[in-house]
């Protein structure tokens, strides 16, 4: 019984480091370790208005990007018909 | 009188000089500017974020350059255009203090309309900014930047940033799951080996093992690739070297704990692996950090450059790319302005800053006919030269280019643990493939009986665990814990080490390298005469006053020494004029408005004016005249550092030749070097002078120690084997450099050379002790005698006289 247990438990443990493992090497490849004094520092930078500016960021982005996309497409169809 | 804080900087200064706006206190315009700017944008939660922290006063920077970052040659060399058809530019920020800083920054490019991204690195100040080019210029971004105080430089993101970049995200992830899962064998480890000594069920014990495998696997084969790697590019040089010990050692102990997991007799080290791996690799990840470093500096010093060059085309006056100016054309400069490329002056004389490549202090006088080099500094007056060399041939140029090269390939002596491991790595395979086929084919049968297992099963765990209990732990751990603690000793003399090899290398040079300014001297020049023959203080305030006017170190190091002795008061001169490489002149009116000409400078000044004087000088000299007549001399010399003199002995007293090398004069040469009793100096050296010279003696196979301070040195520093740098030093010699003396003191310099030479012989007493506990363990495991508790045990024991034999360091 006892044996099983701990046998249950290595595998849960294995298996919850190997997923926070993976989360890991996904930041790192993504550059969010790539500035320690950044992140350091990170915890003073994350009130509700800073974390509300940095997805009002990304949205910016991806707006920009559609809208870049779009105005491509015309520049191209105008190029044709020109 | 009370010191108030600026609202913005949060620099303290005397009340009375402050600007005064209801509660709010500026030190300055810009940093009155700045902070209304953040209040009108709602930034001022900027101030929250600063705390109690202090800033640089914004930068007073003219935008007459502005237009420059939209030309079509800027654009061409410094913005990318992004997949999406965005732009995008590298920058580097400068005056960014705190997180703060970036936080503001980030913020208010975030809010630029057709800004799309920007990212700022705190540690590098670098920037990586995407914006769309149909709805925003990139001077527009510049200007954002420069308004709230900073200001922004472009930088050519080179290959080398991208491959270092890249090889530190890539070994910061292998050394964390090494790291990750070495903690968490540990704490398997615990449990195994309390179960030696209190009991524990086999199943139990075989989980402990199952979940060690688990974790070492990825250790050994992920983190562990690089030492893979390593050895397989030895062996195709015919090297075995460290990198191959630390894989054969690793991979074959995991082989032989693999045979225990699935059901030999024995004990399984799992926990070795990780380790080892774990260790090594801590150590490969700060010297990719190092180098990385080195990379970010070298992009700070190559941006500061300018893009551009005016060329004279005729009555014409255009702006040229630097890559485009070619041989013969002819190039203006204005007073500050760097000089982008080397070339010979046809109109203007002045004097010009060589400090960066030569270390020389006093601005050079240039005339026509004399070369000008690229990345010094024009004083003064608006000059023009005619290129001599094209950008990339240029001194700057060739210096970064120089460096880039060190950067990616610098020679080192090999360490004693990669000697040791050549002879230890065959003596201990061959020993073991001796075992395996005498038990093999000779039928031997000793030791503890192994129930179940095949003849060829036991020969073959015999013969790996020869290798097992030889090869991990004494003698990996021989060298590195001797020299953690070495280099703990060296750190609390202020001694800044930044690989553990370089004590070896230190206790075994045989020429120490010096250069002159900064490093033997102080590099500031003090009064060691002066002669004051009308002493009035009317006459001082008014030789303090002409002081006051100049940047001249010689006018900077005389005002200090004036304040120090006499209370003075600046006096109101008119007509201050700078007379190139010569001195001052001034006109002073008393009450009744009579006029008096000051005269300040050398004895070309002085003789030029038709001024009588006695004078003969072995140093520079100083003199002052109120209406051509001597008022004062001085004389000024860049003194010897304290100890200078004991060390040199010190060095000489143990067979060490010591040199000096100095972009200075032979005179100035020759007086330091007869004080420090040096027989061998060079004067007028360049800095690639430096490095050939440097590269000479190595040739010789001599071990080189070189030491230095300014940019000029970085290259001979680079090529040395060991380099060691002031921590007053220029960032880019103390980034190419091995060991940094954060003091600057040379009794410092002297204590790397005693405790090093004490932890070589300690390192060396390790490895001796390690060798004596496999000629004794090893006979027992070739004879099957190796059983769990005494392997446990012997490799505890072994690792823990190593030890404590490391710690006798510490003792005196």
């Amino acid at each position: 019984m006892i044996d099983d247990t701990l046998f249950f438990m290595l595998i849960v443990g294995i298996i919850i480091s190997a997923a926070l493992l993976l989360i890991f090497v996904w930041a790192a490849k993504t550059g969010q370790f790539d500035d320690s004094n950044k992140l350091i520092d990170g915890m003073l930078f994350d009130s509700p208005e800073d974390l509300n500016d940095a997805i009002k960021q990304e949205k910016k982005k991806e707006e920009a990007k559609k809208a870049k996309v779009l105005k491509m497409k015309k520049k191209e169809v105008s190029q044709k018909n020109d | 009188m009370s010191q108030v804080k600026c609202n913005h900087c949060h620099l303290s200064f005397d009340e009375e000089i402050m600007i005064k706006e209801g509660d709010l206190n500026f030190c300055c315009k810009g940093c009155q500017g700045v902070y209304h700017i953040l209040q009108d944008d709602g930034l001022n939660s900027f101030y929250d974020k600063l705390g109690n922290k202090t800033i640089s006063p914004p930068l007073n920077l003219v935008d007459d350059d502005i237009s420059k970052f939209d030309t079509k040659s800027f654009m061409k060399n410094y913005v990318h255009t992004t997949k999406e058809g965005f732009n995008e530019v590298d920058l580097i920020i400068e005056g960014i203090h705190c997180a703060a800083c970036v936080w503001l920054n980030e913020k208010i490019l975030h809010d630029t309309e057709g800004l799309v991204d920007a990212n700022i690195n705190f540690t590098t100040n670098k920037a990586k900014v995407i914006w769309d080019g149909d709805e925003l210029k990139l001077s527009d971004i510049i200007l954002r930047i420069r308004a709230i105080g900073y200001n922004a430089y472009a930088y050519d993101s080179s290959i080398a940033d991208e491959k270092a970049t890249k090889a530190k995200r890539e070994y910061f992830i292998k050394m964390m799951v090494a790291v990750i899962a070495s903690m968490n064998i540990m704490m398997l480890s615990v449990a195994k080996y309390t179960g030696f000594f209190t009991g524990i069920t086999p199943e139990v014990m075989h989980m402990i093992h199952i979940g060690e495998f688990l974790l070492s696997t990825p250790v050994l084969f992920y983190s562990g690739w690089v030492f893979y790697k390593g050895a397989y590019y030895g062996l195709k040089n015919r090297i075995l070297n460290m990198d191959f010990l630390v894989s054969s050692g690793a991979t074959l102990t995991y082989i032989y704990s693999l045979f225990i997991l699935f059901g030999a007799k024995g004990e399984s080290y799992f926990d070795s692996v990780a380790m080892i791996i774990t260790f090594v690799l801590v150590g490969k990840y700060l010297e990719v950090i190092g180098k990385k470093s080195a990379v970010d500096t070298l992009d700070k010093i190559k941006s500061s450059l300018p893009l551009e060059a005016t060329i004279i085309d005729g009555e014409n006056k255009k702006q040229v790319a630097l890559n485009n100016i070619n041989i013969g054309d002819i190039v203006e400069i204005k007073t500050g302005e760097k000089v982008p490329v080397d070339g010979m002056i046809i109109k203007g004389e002045g004097a010009f800053d060589e400090a960066s490549l030569t270390g020389e202090s006093i601005p050079i006088f240039k005339k026509r006919g004399d070369t000008v080099y690229s990345g010094t500094v024009n004083s003064n007056n608006l000059i023009q030269f005619v290129v001599t060399k094209d950008f990339k041939n240029s001194t700057f140029s060739s210096i970064v280019t120089l460096l880039e090269d060190s950067l990616n390939s610098k020679p080192k002596i090999q360490d004693t643990a990669n000697e040791v491991s050549k002879g230890f790595t065959v003596t201990i395979l061959t020993l073991s493939i001796l075992t395996f086929l005498v038990w093999y084919f000779f039928g031997l049968d000793l030791g503890f009986d192994y129930d179940g297992t095949s003849h060829f099963e036991k020969s073959f765990i015999v013969a790996i665990s020869v290798i097992v209990i030889a090869c991990p732990c004494a003698l990996a751990l021989a060298t590195p814990i001797a020299s953690l603690i070495g280099i703990s000793e060296l750190a609390k003399k202020g001694l800044l080490f930044k690989e553990a090899k370089f004590i070896e290398s230190l206790a075994k040079a045989n020429t120490v390298v010096f250069d002159k300014t900064g490093t033997l001297t102080k590099g500031e020049l003090s009064v060691v005469k002066a002669n004051i023959l009308k002493d009035t203080s009317d006459n001082l305030n008014l030789l303090y006053s002409l002081l006051g006017s100049s940047t001249h170190p010689i006018s900077k190091s005389l005002k200090k020494y004036l304040e120090s002795k006499y209370d003075l008061k600046a006096k109101e001169l008119f007509d201050i004029t700078n007379i190139d490489a010569r001195g001052m002149s001034a006109i002073f009116k008393d009450a009744n408005e009579n006029e008096f000409k000051l005269i300040g400078g050398n004895l070309d000044l002085i003789e030029d004016e038709n001024i009588k004087h006695n004078l003969n000088p072995q140093n520079s000299v100083y003199v002052f005249a109120i209406n051509n007549e001597v008022i004062a001399t001085f004389e000024l010399i860049d003194e010897v550092k304290d100890y200078a003199f004991d060390l040199v002995k010190y060095l000489q007293s143990n067979k060490i030749d010591v040199v000096m090398l100095t972009g200075d004069n032979e005179n100035v040469a020759s007086t330091i070097a007869n004080e420090l009793n040096i027989k061998t100096y060079y004067s007028s050296q360049t800095p690639i002078s430096k490095a050939d010279f440097i590269n000479k003696l190595k040739e010789k196979d001599k071990i080189v120690i070189m030491v230095g301070d300014g940019v000029n040195d970085s290259i001979a520093l680079s090529n040395a084997d060991v380099a060691i740098a002031m921590g007053t030093s220029a960032d880019i010699s103390m980034e190419v450099s091995d060991i940094v003396l954060l003091n600057s003191s040379l009794t410092s310099l002297k204590d790397a050379f005693t405790i090093s030479k004490r932890t070589y012989k300690f390192i060396k007493q390790n490895l001796g002790i390690s060798l004596l506990y496999n000629l004794i363990t090893i006979p027992f495991a070739m004879f099957g005698y190796v059983i769990p508790l005494v392997a446990a045990l012997s490799m505890s024991l072994s690792s823990l006289i190593v030890v404590l034999n490391s710690l006798r360091i510490k003792m005196k």
